[in-house]
C-alpha cells in the first residue's frame, strides 16, 4: 500500500507541466475585465496566439511590475502609473486606450435616483463601498470627487474599502454594502441589471493609459496586441461596455 | 505612523481568546468523552475551518453575515446594527476560523486525563458539570493555555478571512495584517516595515506572558 502511494506520488511529480506557455501576458486593471474577457478571445482567434491576463488594481500591478513581474503589456486605469514607469525607463511610451466612468450602483432599487448625490443622502444607507484610493484608480477618482463636492467628511464613517473595483462590485452585489462606487463597464452584466446606477457625473472621465514593458520577451506579440486595441473589433467592444 | 491597526489586531486576538472557551469547550468535551457514532461527523465539521481556504471560508461568511444572510439578518434584528464590516463581524469570523485551533489541543488534554479521577468524582457524587469545573479544568490547565496561545497567535495573523468580510475600516476592521498588506501594495514600505517589526515583539512578549502564567499555575 505504501509502495503504491509513493509510486503514485512520484508519478504525479513526473507528469509534464502541461500548462501551455502564454505568448503574451497582460497586466490589466480590474475595471476593464468585462471588455478584456471578450477582446482576448477575439485577438486569439485572429492571431492564433495565447494570451494570459492578471486582473487586479492598478497600484498592485504597478508594484508588481517595478519588482520585476513578467508582464508584457500594462493596461492601467490611470495615466500616472504608466507615465511613472516610462520615466523610470521600464516601459515604452504610454498611450490612452480607454476612457471610463465612475457610477454609484446599488442592488436595492429603492435607492435609485438619477442624481448620485441624492442617493448618498438617503438615510437607509449604512455602508458605502469604495475601491482603495491609494491603489485603485476608480477609488482615487471617486474619493477625489467626494472631497471636491465636500461630501467626504459626511460619508466617511460609512465607507468600506474594497481592494479592487471588482471587490467593490462584489461587496455591493452581495448586499453587504448598500451602494458602491463601481466602474461603468460592470453595469452591463446580468447582476448589475438587477439593481440600478447613477452616473457620478461630476467626476472627471477616468483616462486609462497602457504601455509595453521594456522587459517583455514577446515584443512582436505585444505590438500586435496594442495595434489590435484600436482595431474596429476592439473599439466596438469598448463601446459596448461604455468606454469612450 | 498610525498604530491603530496594531491595537485593533491585539484587541481582536484578545477578544477571540476570551470568548473562545464558550464555543470550544462543548465540542472538545463531547469529542473527548462521548462514545457516540456521530463523533467523527462533529470532528470533521469542527476541523473544517482549518482545511478549507480562508477565501472560501470568508466568502461563506460574507454570504451569511450580509444583511440578507441568515446570521446577518438575525444580528440586525437583535442589535439594530449591521454585522458585516464591523468589529463584531470580524470577531465572529475569527471565532469560526479559530475553532479547530482551540478544540484540538483541548480535546487532546481532556483525553489524557486519568479516567480513574473521573470515576472517583462520579463515585463521590459530583455531577458531570461539577466534575468538569472541579476535576477536568484544573487538570487540563496546560492544554487550555496551549489552546489559548494558539488561538491568540493565529488570530493576530489572520488575513484572508478578514480581507473578505472586513472592508478595511480604520479603527474597526483594519487590523495590522490588512494595514501591512495595503501599505505594501501602495508601496509605503517604511510603514509596512515599522508595523511588521512591531508585530513580532508584541507577539513574542504575549507568548512569554502566557507561558509564565501557565508555569505559575503548575507550581
Amino acid at each position: 500500500m505504501k509502495r503504491l502511494a509513493s509510486t503514485l506520488m512520484l508519478f504525479c511529480l513526473a507528469l509534464p507541466f502541461n500548462a501551455q506557455a502564454a505568448d503574451l501576458i497582460l497586466a490589466q486593471a480590474a475595471n476593464f475585465m468585462p471588455v478584456m474577457k471578450e477582446i482576448i478571445p477575439a485577438f486569439e482567434r485572429e492571431t492564433g496566439l495565447t494570451v494570459q491576463a492578471t486582473y487586479t488594481s492598478t497600484g498592485k500591478l504597478y508594484g508588481q511590475i517595478i519588482n520585476g513581474a513578467p508582464f508584457d503589456v500594462f493596461l492601467s486605469a490611470d495615466t500616472k502609473r504608466p507615465e511613472l514607469l516610462f520615466d523610470e525607463g521600464l516601459s515604452m511610451t504610454p498611450f490612452v486606450y480607454a476612457k471610463g466612468s465612475v457610477v454609484l450602483w446599488s442592488k436595492n432599487k429603492a435607492l435609485c435616483d438619477a442624481d448620485w448625490k441624492n442617493v448618498l443622502k438617503k438615510t437607509s444607507i449604512e455602508k458605502i463601498a469604495l475601491a482603495n484610493p491609494e491603489t485603485a484608480a476608480y477609488g482615487t477618482v471617486a474619493h477625489m470627487t467626494l472631497k471636491e463636492e465636500k461630501l467626504w467628511d459626511a460619508i466617511q464613517p460609512k465607507v468600506v474599502i474594497g481592494q479592487t473595483i471588482s471587490q467593490v462590485f462584489q461587496f455591493t452585489v452581495s448586499g453587504a454594502a448598500d451602494v458602491g462606487f463601481c466602474a461603468y463597464s460592470y453595469m452591463f452584466s446580468k447582476e448589475a441589471e438587477k439593481g440600478c446606477y447613477a452616473m457620478v457625473d461630476t467626476a472627471p472621465p477616468v483616462i486609462q493609459k497602457a504601455c509595453i514593458l521594456k522587459r517583455t520577451q514577446h515584443l512582436e506579440n505585444a505590438k500586435k496586441f496594442v495595434a489590435f486595441l484600436s482595431s474596429p473589433t476592439a473599439v466596438a467592444l469598448k463601446k459596448k461596455y461604455g468606454y469612450k | 505612523m498610525n498604530w491603530e491597526p496594531l491595537y485593533l489586531s491585539i484587541k481582536l486576538a484578545l477578544f477571540t481568546m476570551l470568548l473562545m472557551p464558550c464555543i470550544a469547550f462543548p465540542p472538545a468535551y463531547f469529542l473527548a468523552f462521548s462514545k457516540r457514532r456521530g463523533k467523527c461527523l462533529l470532528d470533521a465539521f469542527v476541523t473544517l475551518p482549518m482545511v478549507i481556504p480562508p477565501t472560501v471560508l470568508g466568502f461563506g461568511l460574507l454570504v451569511v453575515m450580509a444583511p440578507s444572510g441568515v446570521v446577518g439578518s438575525l444580528w440586525e434584528g437583535a442589535t439594530g446594527e449591521r454585522l458585516i464590516f464591523s468589529f463584531s463581524g470580524i470577531l465572529m469570523a475569527s471565532l469560526v476560523f479559530n475553532l479547530p485551533f482551540a478544540v484540538q489541543p483541548l480535546r487532546a488534554s481532556f483525553e489524557k486525563i486519568d479516567k480513574r479521577l473521573l470515576d472517583s468524582a462520579a463515585v463521590l457524587g459530583l455531577s458531570p458539570l461539577q466534575t468538569f469545573y472541579r476535576v477536568i479544568i484544573p487538570n487540563c490547565l496546560s492544554g487550555i493555555a496551549a489552546s489559548a496561545i494558539l488561538v491568540f497567535a493565529h488570530s493576530l495573523g489572520e488575513f484572508g478571512v478578514i480581507l473578505m468580510v472586513g472592508g478595511s475600516i480604520p479603527g474597526q476592521t483594519q487590523v495590522a495584517s490588512i494595514a501591512i498588506f495595503e501599505a505594501v501594495e501602495a508601496l509605503r514600505f517604511t510603514d509596512a516595515v515599522y508595523m511588521s517589526a512591531a508585530l513580532v515583539p508584541v507577539s513574542f512578549v504575549f507568548l512569554i506572558f502566557i507561558n509564565i502564567l501557565n508555569g505559575k499555575q503548575h507550581r
